[in-house]
């Protein structure tokens, strides 16, 4: 089953949902919500991985149609990833039904969103 | 205590077997939906009151923002972004009724224009938490065959 629109979620330090809005706004994104929580992570995961988590989080929510998650994901990967200050996580759930979308929302960057998801189909290679 | 008295007592079930359901009036349990409806704080009530006209029995409304359209609009302090994220557990078959009223507000309501949009749920424990979100109450017509009888009058 294929949906037309995707929802992406990207968790990130608090602060930096405008780094993850620049993200996927350059990869055809319109706009996105944010919401303030609170992350909690194993403290002997902390240890042993030697990582500090900031409790702090953005869980910013991005509406966007299937055809640009890869490169968004990806996007958002190389910008705020797991590796970088943000510390973020960002993965999409499928949308089966939409209200509210003007017809018009995603009509631009629909080209770089292209090369974006050609080069972004295998992001654990993105460093290499 | 006599046996009429305890026969009194006792719950009737002799009508027990009239009550149950004939096996072709069965249905396989509604699909659930996580519906996401994202508006202006100020109208969360009121979008979340309309949901939950339609066997809606959980919702969380999140505060949230929305995201500035440009930068220079935000530094004017011009862009009113408080948002409300109003997450429902809604019934699959119920699901376009709900769509279609939420279009229909988003259009009418003076501020109220908003974003809305479902992911479907693959999994729930527990049978007393499966009949809580989908709203199943025995013996009660089911609401969906309702709207629809209703608009066939």
């Amino acid at each position: 089953m294929t949906f037309s629109h995707e929802c992406i979620v990207c968790i990130v330090n608090t602060g930096f949902s405008d780094a993850v809005m620049d993200a996927a706004r350059e990869f055809g994104a319109r706009g996105g919500t944010v919401i303030h929580g609170r992350g909690t992570a194993s403290q002997e995961a902390e240890r042993f991985f030697g990582i500090s988590i900031q409790p702090d989080k953005e869980m910013v929510l991005i509406l966007v149609p299937h055809d640009l998650t890869d490169a968004i994901l990806y996007a958002l990967y190389r910008a705020v990833g797991l590796k970088t200050p943000g510390q973020g996580i960002a993965f999409s759930l499928p949308v089966d039904q939409v209200v509210g979308l003007s017809s018009l929302s995603f009509g631009e960057n629909r080209e770089g969103a292209a090369k974006g998801a050609d080069s972004g189909k295998n992001p654990e290679n993105a460093d290499q | 205590m006599n046996e009429q008295d305890l026969k009194q007592r006792r719950p009737d079930r002799s009508d027990k077997k009239s009550v149950r359901k004939h096996p072709a009036d069965l249905t396989a349990p509604k699909k659930l939906k996580l519906l996401f409806t994202v508006v202006d704080r100020k109208k969360a009530e009121l979008y979340s009151d309309l949901i939950g006209q339609y066997s809606v029995n959980l919702q969380i409304i999140l505060p949230g923002e929305g995201t500035a359209k440009t930068e220079t609009l935000r530094l004017l302090g011009l862009d009113d972004t408080a948002r409300a994220v109003i997450v429902s557990v809604i019934r699959d078959d119920l699901a376009p009724a709900i769509f279609e009223m939420l279009e229909e507000r988003f259009q009418t309501v003076r501020g109220g224009k908003g974003i809305a949009w479902s992911v479907p749920m693959t999994s729930a424990v527990g049978v007393a938490i499966y009949q809580f979100l989908s709203d199943y109450r025995e013996g009660r017509e089911d609401p969906a065959r309702a709207n629809e009888r209703g608009r066939e009058k």
